[in-house]
């Protein structure tokens, strides 16, 4: 990959990354809102402003990030799997990813409740805790992710400690 | 997943002087603690769901 490629695809990465973190920041906003508020009007758009930036924000930037992630990991000397931060990084990624993808039905529940009636069951109020919860959940793996980028903690993988043998014994001869 | 700072290689860190030449590095201590915790959250998670609430409530919402 050209340095100019590789710069293009890690800013991709970081603005795709950042933007996963801002984007459950404001579901989570919103649904403390839908929990805590009083007026049924406020907790209506909360849990329609919930659906719309689980699908048009979060999921796109988890995706995102996550290609963007591997593309630049492997346009780069760093490699996808010669050194465990990035590993794991991969590792919790497509985790939280496809925890994303999975609780997008309860998403949609608590959004298509709010739009068809005014007030919502109380049969919805473990999903609407469980939404607070889950938001709070990603910001912290989303917060771990970028500790590791930031530290990136020593540790190559075998993998990565043969590949760069292979890479010096040519030098030598 | 990556950035552009240099990689740094495996000959001029102190893991080859702890380990040599002819033996891979070992597993750091911080990938095995973040393996553990992963694990046990992952269990957390399935017990959590076959004990209904996770996605057989969300299921039972649907209905």
């Amino acid at each position: 990959m050209t340095p100019s490629l590789r710069k293009i695809t890690l800013t991709a990465h970081v603005t795709s990354s950042i933007g996963w973190f801002g984007a459950v920041a404001a579901f989570l906003a919103l649904a403390v809102a839908g929990l805590s508020s009083a007026d049924s009007q406020l907790m209506r758009a909360a849990y329609l402003g919930m659906g719309l930036t689980a699908w048009f924000a979060i999921v796109p930037l988890a995706l995102a990030s996550l290609l963007s992630g591997v593309v630049s990991s492997l346009g780069s000397k760093w490699g996808l799997a010669r050194h465990y931060w990035i590993l794991v990084k991969l590792v919790i990624t497509i985790l939280i990813t496809i925890l994303l993808l999975v609780h997008m039905q309860p998403v949609d529940i608590l959004a298509s409740a709010a739009a068809r009636t005014t007030v919502l069951s109380a049969d919805l109020g473990g999903l609407r805790i469980q939404m607070v919860a889950y938001a709070v959940a990603a910001l912290l793996a989303l917060l771990v992710l970028t500790a590791l980028s930031v530290y990136k903690p020593q540790g190559m993988t075998r993998y990565g400690w043969r590949k760069q043998h292979e890479e010096r014994m040519p030098s030598r001869v | 997943m990556a950035d552009s700072s240099t990689p740094p290689r495996a000959n001029s860190s102190d893991a080859v002087m702890r380990h040599g030449r002819g033996s891979p590095p070992s597993t750091p201590r911080w990938v095995k603690v973040f393996g553990t915790i992963v694990i046990v959250m992952v269990l957390l998670f399935v017990v959590l769901h076959l004990a209904g609430l996770g996605l057989g409530g969300h299921m039972h919402h649907m209905q």
